[in-house]
């Protein structure tokens, strides 16, 4: 089969997370293709409206389930298109592509899970996975920030998160983004993951969200005590092909398609300022 | 494998031409596309005859890329019955194609391609082509301001890439010694073992070799090594604000060039129940090429993409694949409107890399000297 041709994916369910964000559950239409699907958190893949194009998102959903949901904004051509598709509406959809989170490894560990505005989507993959292979790790705690109330994305999972005794959740907006019965922190992602505290002794932290959080939240972490290489992140680019040839998607000699799109902080650190 | 050496006459390489057409055969050769005498121009285009070939030059306007990663292709089609949605791809069957007369530059950049095509994900079209192609380069006599072929550690009679190299034996270009230097290239010749002679008259193939390698090597000296270096720990320089200053984001260098390989893929509707997804040619110099859906650029202004451009040609490449990726044809300066000059900025590199090296002895020794 050719690297380009996507499977055929139906949208089995549609949840609007936001005024603009909205994420589609989708399965796979062959079943032979269904059975043998794999993929790893972190993956992401080439989703396609037929008559649109390719878009290229993250993998939201966790690889415990038999689905795969992307989490999207209409900001073009694609996004639009997908935003008028309906359930039972089929889409195109290659991959899984690109490297993982090292769950493995982070077994018998606590995690941090760090995220700013739509940056949640590819940590609520290894959210769920995590969660849906509790025993597995030690503390879990969520750091989630939004601009405002309205922002939040995946509201019934934080509230999910909220109720679970196994999982600790602070979830944030930014000040004058909060509404009168909001019971979340207000401030910025960085102070309140240095209100959290968590202990950094046999920890790693995966953080996502915009540059700009990403940049304050780094030192942070390192203040709390976490090494570098026990920071993970995810890094996204403008792709095409999303199998390292189409050639845009590289800082430096580094191809987030194939390198990536998971980094360590200090894989982050040494890459040119071009992202 | 010590190449087999025979000899093929201008009527030989004909009566080969023919045959090969005869056996089915697509035969891509370099052909005038123009009249002119005074500014002649080139296109590698198929033949009927080998009356049309252009041995002697021009080099091609564009490379060899076209044939095997063309302009655009259909990478599939769908179609859509109520709701249902079927794909189709192409057959994956490509024409056995012969190229007669290849510039060795040209075909050198077929190998280089090989790399990013297959590494992990075999491109399939791409090798499908490069299958089906057998490549006979000829010895290259043309020599302009913008080759610079040695530089990048190729040459006029470089065989990368060719099955056959074909060297020219006396001054009138028509008559030449055959280099057989691969399986596909064995083959051919035991198929057409009628049109080859043996043993060879090398005549001046030897002498017309190294001339033609010293008027190549004027151009550009350059130490491609210490550029590399150089561009891996200088990526903020004010050098690229100097050098891209002119350049108007076209994108005309990608599009002649034999290595750029960056692609772009697309849908095509065609009414509302069809249509065809395809890959085109796309450039680093465009802004849109890495634009966000947010509106962020990772490379906003034109010195970074020029910067992208010579970084993924003479350091990325180099150190992902182990192959420089440009085989110093020159057509980029040919064809920019803008008088982009790659053998210049080369040179202003290699300045910067002799002196910074020469700073870090200097330092190391104590900088008393």
């Amino acid at each position: 089969m050719s690297l380009y041709r996507p499977h055929l994916v139906r949208i089995v369910d549609l949840i609007d997370e936001t005024e603009d964000t909205r994420t589609l559950r989708l399965e796979l239409t062959d079943p032979e293709v269904a059975g043998s699907f794999e993929f790893k958190a972190g993956q992401f893949g080439e989703y396609s409206v037929f008559g649109s194009g390719e878009c290229t998102f993250c993998i939201a959903s966790s690889p415990t389930r038999d689905y795969i949901e992307c989490t999207f904004k209409k900001v073009g051509k694609v996004t639009a298109a997908m935003r008028d598709l309906q359930v039972g509406d089929t889409m195109g959809f290659r991959g899984p592509y690109g490297n993982r989170f090292p769950l493995d490894e982070m077994e018998g560990k606590n995690i941090v899970f760090i995220a700013g505005g739509i940056g949640l989507a590819p940590v609520r993959c290894v959210i769920w996975n995590t969660l849906d292979l509790r025993e597995k790790f030690e503390d879990l705690t969520i750091v989630y920030g939004a601009r405002s109330v309205g922002d939040l994305v995946y509201k019934r999972e934080l509230d999910e998160w909220e109720e679970r005794p196994d999982v600790k959740l602070w979830q944030a907006v930014d000040p004058g983004g909060e509404t009168p019965d909001w019971k979340g922190e207000v401030g910025f992602v960085p102070a309140i993951l240095e209100k959290a505290a968590p202990k950094a002794e046999n920890s790693y932290a995966i953080i996502c969200g915009p540059p700009i959080m990403i940049k304050f939240t780094l030192p942070v972490l390192e203040k709390l005590g976490f090494p570098k290489d026990r920071v993970y992140t995810t890094l996204e680019n403008r792709m095409k092909c999303g199998l390292g040839k189409c050639g845009r998607c590289n800082i430096g000699h580094v191809y987030v398609c194939k390198d990536g799109p998971v980094f360590t902080a200090t894989e982050i650190e040494a890459l040119p300022p071009e992202f | 494998m010590k190449p087999e050496k025979l000899y093929l006459t201008e009527a030989g390489l004909a009566k080969l031409t023919h045959d090969l057409r005869e056996a089915g055969a697509r035969v891509i050769a370099p052909v005038l596309a123009t009249e002119s005498s005074s500014n002649p121009v080139a296109d590698y285009r198929e033949i009927e005859d080998a009356g049309r070939i252009a041995l002697g030059g021009p080099l091609p306007r564009l490379s060899l890329k076209e044939f095997f990663l063309p302009p655009t292709e259909a990478l599939l089609s769908w179609r859509q019955v109520k709701g249902d949605i079927s794909l189709d791809q192409p057959s994956g069957d490509y024409p056995r194609t012969v190229v007669v007369g290849a510039f060795p530059c040209d075909a050198a950049a077929l190998p280089v391609l090989d790399k990013v095509m297959g590494w992990d994900y075999r491109d399939d079209p791409w090798f499908g082509r490069r299958k089906a192609t057998t490549i006979i380069s000829r010895a290259c006599a043309v020599k302009d301001s913008s080759c610079f072929c040695p530089a990048v550690g190729l040459s006029p009679d470089s065989l990368k890439g060719a099955d056959i190299l074909l060297v020219p034996v006396d001054d009138s270009g028509n008559n030449h010694l055959v280099e057989v230097l691969t399986p596909a290239g064995e083959e051919l010749v035991e198929a057409h073992r009628d049109v080859f002679e043996s043993p060879p008259d090398e005549g001046k193939a030897d002498e017309l070799r190294k001339a033609a390698l010293d008027r190549a090597s004027e151009n550009l000296d350059i130490e491609p090594g210490a550029i590399k270096s150089w561009l891996e720990s200088n990526f903020e320089h004010d050098v690229w604000a100097d050098i891209a200053d002119r350049c108007h984001g076209c994108g005309a260098c990608a599009s002649v060039c034999p290595t750029c390989h960056c692609f772009d893929i697309i849908d095509e509707p065609e009414g509302i129940d069809r249509g065809t997804r395809r890959r085109n040619w796309d450039t680093c110099q465009a802004s849109l090429f890495t634009l966000h859906g947010s509106g962020h650029n990772p490379r906003p202004e034109q010195s970074a993409r020029y910067r992208q451009r010579v970084m993924h040609k003479f350091a990325i490449y180099p150190k992902r694949f182990e192959e420089i990726l440009c085989t110093g044809c020159g057509r980029c300066s040919r064809a920019c409107a803008a008088g982009m000059d790659l053998p210049e900025v080369l040179r202003t590199l290699d300045q910067l890399a002799s002196s910074s090296e020469k700073q870090t002895e200097a330092s190391s020794t104590g900088g008393v000297g």
